[in-house]
């Protein structure tokens, strides 16, 4: 929220502001108060969120293996990108992970938060069970959802065997099991989306629903010409927020899956966990960082680009 | 009548309440003079044998001991942390695999000098092959607590139901009998053998067929050559024709132990560092010596250390260091270790203390003395993180039958070269540190 520390444009003269020289902005009473409030949060994100990614960048440039003296590198930590074949399937699978992922948490989103809308009784009951998911932990859900993906005695080929379909051997399958993961993720996300739709929906004046039956449309014609544009600040922040997040995924597929089969489900951060972590080639795992970030800051701001032709903004 | 607070009053209130809190969390910390340890713990009974270890190292050495017990997923990343942060406990403990790997960074000192100025240490009194796992480069970075060769369990109710004779205690079984026994053991819901479809576990059978993951030199990865190839189609074959194990439901979470646990596996590859978890088995269970391939019973042999950090300082500290480090590892200390049941002690000494059940156990230090079987020392690189992982990546797909034996080693060999190139690159890079 902004704080307007301007003085009101018609307000009277006072006897000290003739002599005295103006008070810096900063210094302003409800400035310090609105930095103070700030404060927090500003060191948290100077911290952990801006220091770190210089460091990244100046690790990029070192050989460091954790324990020793960095020596220098150069770039020579991007040159390894290159030909390295784990980078570029895991930079694939996160692709993958996204494309598909994104799409199908915000059509589940939004459209669960479509029913809410619909008037229903103890919409609150279904709202708060249908967030469940997203407040709860990941590693907890991934084991659950482990369980569920069991090949023979599975709940998911449990039900498929129902309808007479044999069930892959989802997480250890070449083909199933990054789909296993989107859709244990999907369920996992979908509840953030539903409730920011849904106070978005609430929140579109009903006299254009009134006004648009008044002229005949349809239902169709109203949620296309409505509902989505005035819902669209809302679904451009939750495409934002959910591709930054699906670009991040980590723990459900170190549970899950542990990258495998073969390297099928290792996603980017997880790599760079292993690379740093794990092979203690810090610098390299710095340099993946920043490919990672560089991939993520262009995809946002490609996205800014775009908002601004097809979000549409009550002023 | 309480006095009534403003709002500017209660936030700051809260403000140095908030500061007061931050401050003594950052100031929190042992004791100056304590012994300091760090150890993986994952279970109530695992910290109960620590505390123990903990009691007894306040009783020997007259000062505080403060053991920082970390999970042991979590324990290399929380150590590596502390190592590089300078806030390491004086000893910490390191899984035999890793030693090379920290050793090579210079994350922990040699102990040779501290070894050779002390005449009541008693380096005879561990395993050779405890010291061999606690070795890098020709220098002595730890001792050992536990050491043992991987054993075969047997469920000994099973194959007395099924009126098959038990084996042998002390002569391994040739690998073509332990395969028709497992074929002959499965059935109804029954399977003949379970293991990790893991490098860990094939490892031993590949030791066993006189192969190894790499050459003498450890320049150049082996698994392409005739002996680790039989090896590896050996299990695989045990997997995916004869389909004697317990179907695998995921890779991540495969347990050997819970699947020997449920009752309805003959045999389970494993170590005796399992014997007290199978303690809860409700059948009966013994330990014999593992399968003999072409190259006799040599299955793999693992252990774990003390080491001490390169960051503890010369002088009070590190004699501190020192003495806590004897003590950890000393008879007494092991004798509580062995007696818990959580593994083979390192220590000739204490290997008294690990004792029935099951009947056969002490088949483990007869093998580790060379009275019968054999075993074969963990071979690792300076890299073998890296090596594990790239072997966890393309191995399992072999016993779930997705790849074959030849085409997933033949993939694996060249990137496995690569590591073991950079292996050479870390030892060259230790060799000239060291001076």
């Amino acid at each position: 929220m902004a704080v307007d520390t301007a003085p009101p444009a018609a307000a009277a003269p006072t006897t000290n502001t003739t002599n005295s020289k103006p008070t810096p902005r900063w210094r302003n009473r409800e400035s310090l108060t609105a930095w103070l409030f700030i404060l927090p949060s500003l060191i948290g994100f100077l911290s952990f969120t801006a220091g770190p990614v210089i460091a990244a960048g100046v690790i990029s440039l070192l050989d460091w293996n954790l324990f020793s003296a960095p020596t220098w590198a150069g770039l020579r930590n991007f040159a390894r990108l290159g030909p390295d074949p784990t980078f570029w399937s895991a930079l694939g699978n996160t692709a993958y992970f996204t494309l598909v992922s994104v799409p199908l948490t915000i059509l589940v989103s939004l459209a669960l938060a479509l029913l809410l809308n619909q008037g229903l009784k103890r919409v609150a009951v279904f709202r708060s069970l249908l967030l469940l998911p997203y407040a709860t932990i990941t590693v907890a859900v991934a084991f659950v959802w482990i369980w569920l993906y069991i090949p023979h005695d599975g709940l998911v080929n449990a039900v498929l065997g129902w309808f007479g379909i044999s069930g892959p051997q989802w997480l250890i399958s070449d083909t199933w099991a990054m789909p296993a993961l989107i859709a244990m993720s999907v369920w996992k996300s979908f509840g953030f989306g539903m409730v920011v739709f849904l106070a978005g929906l609430q929140a579109i004046p009903q006299q254009l629903y009134e006004a648009a039956r008044v002229d005949g449309t349809s239902t169709w014609q109203s949620f296309r010409n409505i509902t989505l544009p005035m819902l669209s600040p809302a679904l451009f922040f939750v495409i934002v927020t959910s591709i930054i997040g699906s670009f991040q995924v980590f723990d459900q597929a170190l549970i899950m899956t542990n990258g495998g089969p073969g390297t099928r489900t290792t996603t980017l951060v997880m790599y760079i966990y292993r690379t740093g972590f794990e092979n203690y080639d810090q610098g390299y795992a710095a340099a993946q960082s920043l490919v990672l970030f560089g991939f993520i800051v262009l995809i946002t701001a490609a996205q800014f680009t775009m908002q601004r032709k097809l979000v549409h903004y009550d002023n | 009548m309480p006095a009534k607070l403003s709002r500017r009053s209660f936030l700051e209130l809260t403000g140095l309440a908030g500061l007061g809190a931050a401050v003594t969390g950052c100031s929190t910390g042992p004791p100056s003079g304590a012994a300091t340890w760090a150890m993986w713990s994952s279970s109530a009974a695992e910290k109960k044998v620590w505390e123990d270890f903990s009691q007894y190292v306040e009783q020997q050495l007259g000062v505080k001991s403060v053991p920082t017990l970390t999970p042991s997923s979590g324990y290399p990343t929380k150590l590596d942390l502390q190592l590089v942060s300078g806030t390491a406990s004086l000893v910490t403990a390191i899984n035999g695999t890793l030693i090379p790997t920290y050793a090579a960074r210079g994350a922990h000192r040699p102990l040779d000098d501290l070894i050779a100025a002390d005449p009541d240490f008693d380096l005879d009194d561990f395993y050779p092959t405890s010291r061999r796992l606690s070795s890098f480069n020709g220098k002595t970075y730890g001792i050992g607590f536990d050491v043992a060769p991987t054993v075969m369990y047997y469920n000994k109710t099973l194959l007395q139901k099924q009126g098959i004779p038990l084996p042998s205690r002390t002569e391994p079984m040739p690998w073509a009998t332990f395969r028709d026994l497992a074929k002959q053991l499965t059935g109804d819901g029954q399977y003949g053998f379970t293991c990790a479809p893991a490098i860990d576990d094939l490892v031993s059978w590949i030791y066993c067929a006189g192969g190894n993951v790499m050459n003498d030199a450890a320049d150049r990865s082996t698994l392409g050559e005739p002996q680790a190839l039989e090896a590896i189609q050996f299990v695989i074959d045990l997997f995916v024709q004869d389909k004697v194990t317990p179907p695998i439901k995921n890779l991540v979470t495969e347990s050997s132990l819970s699947n020997f646990i449920q009752g309805n596996v003959a045999f389970m590859q494993n170590g005796p560092w399992q014997v007290v978890n199978v303690r809860k088995a409700k059948f009966d269970w013994d330990v014999i010596p593992f399968p003999a391939g072409a190259a006799g019973s040599t299955p793999r042999v693992s252990g774990s250390s003390f080491a001490i950090p390169s960051g503890v300082r010369e002088g009070a500290e590190l004699d501190l260091a020192w003495k806590l480090l004897k003590t950890l590892t000393s008879t007494g200390a092991l004798d509580i270790y062995a007696k818990a049941g959580r593994n083979n002690p390192a220590r000739l000494s204490a290997g008294s203390a690990f004792k029935a059940p099951p009947d056969n156990l002490g088949i483990v230090q007869e093998i580790l003395a060379g009275k019968i079987a054999g075993g074969h020392a963990f071979d690792v690189t300076t890299n073998w993180n890296q090596v594990k992982q790239l072997l966890g990546q393309d191995l399992p797909r072999t016993f779930l039958g997705q790849v074959s034996v030849t085409d997933a080693i033949a993939g694996l060999t060249p990137r496995l070269d690569i590591l073991m190139r950079q292996h050479q690159d870390t030892v060259r890079q230790a060799t000239a540190r060291k001076g």
